[in-house]
């Protein structure tokens, strides 16, 4: 019956891939009967090059973002269940790993039909990338190789290597990481060239150095090379390219450009964010057609660890977030400004709707967790206090900079300017970085409830341990506030260079040090209540669902925000878009285009799934639907 | 069966009114005056699908729900896109249309609304607003009109700062906003319908766009010195006196300087990190010319009281002046520029009011009996522009009533409109209220005469009037070749945060914005 239902999973993923490449070519066949000379662009049909490159490029990302973050926390999951005997883990990160085996192959033909778009469709694009890049391509080949073989003998030498092998089989799973991180790293190189193609003078080799003189010489021929290096600093930002457009560095000073290690850093903890987040959509899925307790209770259970999984991703992405920004701010101010302060100003109040759903949906799936816990009623009351906090600080975080641009002149009259007279300061970013390192430590609180539910701490200490672990929860709210009031009176310059990292070493620090206390506090731990896996409410399941779908439309959303910065440029202020595209598209079509995005992502999604439930042995994990509180921490 | 077709029936409406929605489609017509947006009908359609489906078809709904979701926040925050066509040419015959390309590059490609604001009532952006710049323009640099301004503003934005505002403008025609003279000059057309005048004659670009690093200037070959020497000149002179230089130090430190104060200048440190050497020769060849922002110094009459020191900031409301006491002791004062006083504006001083420091002005024609009184926003040696209310008006320096103001011993001010005589020469005639009136002088303490009076602000370099001409042409050359080695790399690595903040070079214009 497995063998069966894996011979007919190939073969209808077969005939989907043949299908789509039957499309992409279908769709671009018409395009090649044009004049195939030496053109800058070719229009692809229909939809135009831009949107058939946008759709292939953010599909392609997606599956991608999946399958390099599932096997991360899949291999760890392994590992625990390695360690702690537990066959459910096992289990959990076997079918986490068959969810990626499908989502592998459209990953792969999605990539081939997002070449296909770019070598068409744009020429002379790929052309120069690739001049610069192509040993890296190479590179990106052999890793690809590497990361499609290990996927093929980590998923297939599951059963194999049980046993005495296992520790082989968790090398392979680590490796498989590796290439998988690789991959996305050399990748990241080529997209955020294209957003800054510079890097610093320190960073500089000495050919590269000499070859930026001459160029800068050659432009003014009256200066002297210690006039062009008048001013230069270590931490001077240096293009890598002369006026001409012709680059002078070499390949690791392309690669090594100003965004490429924040967004590769962002990358990687969102994966992880979003991996978790389609994990507990899928389970949520299994959990709504459950046709028996036992399954349900397998699927809320691997809800909760996706969710879990989501949550340790999400809480430190806005950080992650917060220095690809600075980055962006310190290769160009203007693209800095135009990000945060113009252009895309308003999209940061929509990411802030969408984060703000992200965290109160988060909290109250694991309110709603605790409604299985026995023993976890005593936190119940602290609720309406977390939920008031939480609502306040997404209140803060979308509250625009100024409302001259949705408000009417007697609005604004009344108001007394573009700014709210009495909220109008909530629209800064020093209020906006306090209210989400609020929102994270709020959400750290209610994990650490969910916890600490249905067990009873045996320490001496105990009462100790709660006091300080009390006090620095407040200690630290209190500097993150006052942090945040000093950030209003102090220059630009101070605030992002000192005061935010401070306020997120703040943050980082209290999760950190009463994760530590509490580990310690609850470890002799009574229990005195069991978790009834299965007794979750279907709304808690939508919520997964919920979170999903957020986590796709903001990396939709951030996608477009990350391109759209070059505005009329392919390669920012080197090669210019001279297409009928050369414009960054309005906020609303962007979305838009987002939604149709999301939409064809989540029925890929759901085919996948559905194939997976096709062939599926109708055999379900003998999970206890009691469990013991200590085995799920 | 019932429900079957309800369920299917709402499916449908669910997905045409979702797909209609992204492509913003006209709302569906359920009565001729009556439209229901597709939104509508997408919520209805959702509701009722989450209520009658089974779990699958509500995954679904509650998916498509969750998308359309965020679309629709989309959709009510404004648009903003940089879509704009090339401008392929300019149709001056539409002064409108101009204006309107001039706005679509301002708030597109040329980013200028990313710090510029057009609206007193936004908050202060990075750069200033340019309410009625179109006037403004006029009065911000003398012998320049709104229209040279504007341009050299986009060409060489560093050359003129508006008092308060750092050098943060990139240069819009070179990469990467890299604007075509056609769009900047629809952008000028933009920036002078904002209360202004359309100039629509064509103008010569001030640079080369063959070779992009030059701009036309028409100043002499900078001289080459010997920084060595120019360093003793620095010691020598007693810049070091007032100037901090990182590794120079002041052998008469503590003493006191002869012909000059010794005041706090800016440091020097890195000087030609954020300079060129024309900033640097300016500096020396005239002091007065563009002054650091909190370095220069003031005389200012308001409410009575006359305050002198050291500007700490201004900006279009308000000054702020550090004051010294005899003893030593600093106080800060914070005055409105409403709140200056009115001084009188003599025959000297009409023929070059900005120079003068006068921003506004009170004046009587000749042929009219009622006062005018405005902002100054423009002036050439024979007329003067005022902005009044919101209209501008332009008049005559020549043909202004001369008032004169009598002290007279024990009754106090007499003003009148003078007709003859001097303290000299025994009587003064005055028209007052229409009559004549003869006053002998025996009873006049003083007697002012002026063409009208205005509020000034002339903010100075402490730097003598006379440090040019204490130098030799050889001293001079040295001097700049030593303040342009000052970049500051060799003490201390600079990022390149820092650069955007270190140096704030202001104008000595005194016109508040």
């Amino acid at each position: 019956m497995r063998c069966c239902s894996s011979r007919t999973f190939k073969r209808i993923y077969f005939i989907l891939a043949v299908m789509l490449l039957g499309f992409v070519l279908f769709a671009v066949i018409p395009a090649f009967a044009q004049d195939v000379t030496d053109q800058e662009y070719r229009p692809f049909p229909m939809i135009g090059s831009r949107n058939a490159a946008w759709i292939a490029a953010q599909l392609h990302l997606l599956f991608g973002s999946f399958i390099l973050g599932v096997p991360m926390f899949a291999v760890i999951i392994e590992f625990i269940g390695w360690k702690t005997k537990d066959e459910r883990y096992d289990r959990m990160a076997h079918e986490f790993i068959k969810l990626c085996m499908g989502a592998f192959s459209t990953t792969a033909l999605l990539g081939g039909v997002l070449v296909f778009i770019l070598i068409w469709c744009y020429p002379k694009v790929m052309s120069k990338l690739s001049g610069i890049f192509g040993p890296t391509m190479i590179f990106y080949v052999v890793l690809f190789f590497g990361e499609t073989f290990t996927l093929y003998l980590y998923y297939y030498g599951w059963d194999k290597m049980r046993g005495r092998f296992k520790w082989i089989h968790l090398v392979l799973g680590v490796l498989l990481n590796l290439w998988g991180t690789a991959i996305m790293f050399v990748s990241n190189t080529w997209l955020t060239y294209q957003t800054s193609p510079a890097t610093q003078f320190k960073k500089l080799s000495d050919e590269t150095k000499e070859a930026w003189i001459e160029s800068v010489l050659s432009q003014n021929p009256e200066m002297t090379r210690a006039e062009v290096l008048e001013g230069v600093t270590a931490n001077s930002v240096i293009p890598l390219h002369n006026e001409a457009g012709d680059f002078l560095a070499n390949v690791w000073e392309a690669v090594n450009n100003f965004t490429w290690m924040p967004v590769n850093i962002h990358r990687l903890i969102g994966n992880i964010a979003f991996g978790g987040s389609i994990v507990a959509a899928y389970a949520a899925f299994r959990f709504l057609v459950a046709k028996n307790e036992e399954d349900k209770s397998h699927y809320d259970w691997m809800g909760y660890n996706g969710n879990f999984i989501a949550l340790c991703g999400l809480i430190p992405l806005p950080f992650a977030g917060y220095w690809l920004g600075r980055e962006i701010y310190m290769f160009n101010n203007t693209m800095g400004i135009n990000m945060m302060g113009s252009l895309f100003s308003w999209l940061f109040i929509i990411q802030a709707v969408m984060i703000g759903v992200l965290f109160i949906g988060a909290n109250y799936y694991l309110w709603a967790g605790m409604g299985r816990i026995e023993g976890a009623e005593i936190y119940a009351r602290y609720r309406p206090y977390m939920i008031a906090i939480i609502v306040i600080c997404v209140a803060v975080w979308m509250t625009p900079r100024t409302l001259s641009k949705i408000s009417t002149a007697s609005e604004l009259s009344a108001m007394g300017g573009a700014n709210h007279p009495h909220l109008g300061f909530f629209g800064l970013m020093t209020a906006k970085n306090t209210a989400v390192n609020i929102i994270i430590l709020t959400t750290f609180l209610s994990f650490l409830f969910y916890r600490r539910s249905g067990k009873t701490p045996t320490a001496s200490w105990k009462g100790l341990g709660n006091i300080i672990i009390s006090v620095i929860f407040f200690l630290g709210v209190v500097s993150i506030v006052v942090i945040g009031i000093v950030g209003f009176a102090v220059p630009t310059d101070t605030r992002v260079n000192v005061l935010t990292p401070w306020q997120v070493l703040v943050a980082l620090g209290v999760m950190v040090v009463v994760t530590i206390l509490d580990i310690f506090l609850y470890r002799k731990a009574t229990t005195s209540g069991t978790i009834k896996w299965g007794l979750m409410t279907e709304r808690s399941q939508y919520v997964l669902i919920l979170l999903a779908i957020t986590f796709t439309s903001l990396m939709g959303l951030m996608g477009y925000a990350r391109s759209g910065l070059r505005e009329g440029w392919h390669i920012f202020g080197v090669q210019r878009d001279t297409s009928v595209d050369a414009f960054t598209p309005s906020l609303s079509n962007a979305v838009n285009m987002v939604a149709i995005i999301m939409v064809i992502f989540f029925a890929l999604v759901g085919f996948i799934f559905w194939l997976g439930l096709w062939g599926e042995k109708k055999k379900q994990p003998e999970v206890p639907v009691e469990a013991a509180v200590e085995i799920e921490d | 069966m019932k429900n079957t077709l309800i369920r299917v029936a709402c499916l449908i409406v669910m997905v045409v009114s979702f797909i209609a929605f992204l492509a913003k489609a006209p709302a569906f017509p359920i009565a001729s005056e009556n439209l229901l947006p597709w939104s509508v009908w997408f919520t209805i359609s959702v509701i009722v699908n989450m209520v009658l489906w089974y779990p699958v078809m509500k995954l679904v709904t509650f998916s498509l729900g969750v998308i359309w979701f965020y679309a629709f926040i989309a959709a009510l925050v404004p648009d903003t896109s940089t879509a704009t066509g090339p401008v392929t040419e300019l149709d001056w015959s539409d002064p409108d249309a101009v204006v309107e390309i001039g706005a679509a590059i301002f708030n597109t490609k040329g980013q200028c609304a990313a710090c510029h604001t057009i609206d007193t009532s936004a908050p202060p952006g990075r750069c200033p607003d340019l309410t009625d710049i179109g006037v403004n323009a006029a009065s911000r640099v003398q012998s320049m009109d709104a229209k040279a301004y504007l341009i050299e503003s986009l060409y060489d934005p560093g050359k003129f700062l508006v008092p308060g505002y750092g050098k943060i403008m990139p240069e819009v025609w070179k990469k990467p906003i890299e604007l075509t003279k056609l769009e900047i000059a629809a952008v000028v057309a933009f920036l002078q319908s904002q209360g202004g005048e359309i100039d629509p004659e064509p103008f010569d670009e001030p640079i080369d766009r063959a070779n992009i690093d030059t701009i036309a200037e028409a100043l002499p070959p900078l001289l080459t010195g010997d920084p060595d020497a120019g360093r003793k000149v620095f010691i020598d002179q007693a810049c070091v006196s007032c100037h901090v230089v990182e590794g120079v130090e002041n052998p008469k430190a503590g003493e006191a300087i002869e012909d000059f104060e010794v005041v706090t200048a800016p440091e020097l440190t890195e000087i030609a990190a954020f300079n060129e050497a024309r900033y640097l020769e300016e500096s020396i060849l005239k002091p007065h010319a563009q002054i650091v922002s909190g370095y220069g110094t003031a005389k200012i009459k308001a409410n009575g009281t006359t305050y002198e020191g050291t500007i700490v900031s201004q900006d279009n409301e308000k000054i702020v002046i550090k004051t010294k006491a005899a003893d030593g002791t600093e106080e800060e004062h914070t005055i409105l520029f409403s709140d200056f006083d009115e001084e009188p504006v003599d025959e000297e001083d009409i023929v070059n009011l900005k120079a003068e420091g006068f921003f506004t002005l009170t004046i009587i024609p000749k042929d009219s009996d009622t006062p005018i009184s405005g902002e100054i926003v423009d002036e050439s040696t024979d007329t003067v522009t005022l902005k009044v209310g919101d209209e501008t008006k332009t008049i005559s320096k020549t043909a202004l009533k001369v008032m004169m103001t009598l002290t007279i011993f024990d009754v106090g001010e007499t003003v009148g409109e003078y007709v003859s005589g001097s303290m000299d020469e025994g009587e003064i005639v005055l028209m007052v209220d229409g009559n004549e009136e003869i006053f002998d002088t025996f009873d006049v303490e003083e007697a002012v005469k002026a063409v009208g009076s205005g509020k000034k602000l002339l903010i100075k370099s402490p730097m003598p009037d006379n440090f040019p001409d204490t130098l030799t042409v050889k001293q001079m050359a040295d001097l700049i070749a030593f303040l342009s080695t000052l970049t500051g790399t060799t003490t201390d690595e600079t990022s390149t945060d820092d650069v955007g903040q270190s140096e704030t070079i202001d104008s000595s214009e005194q016109v508040p914005e």
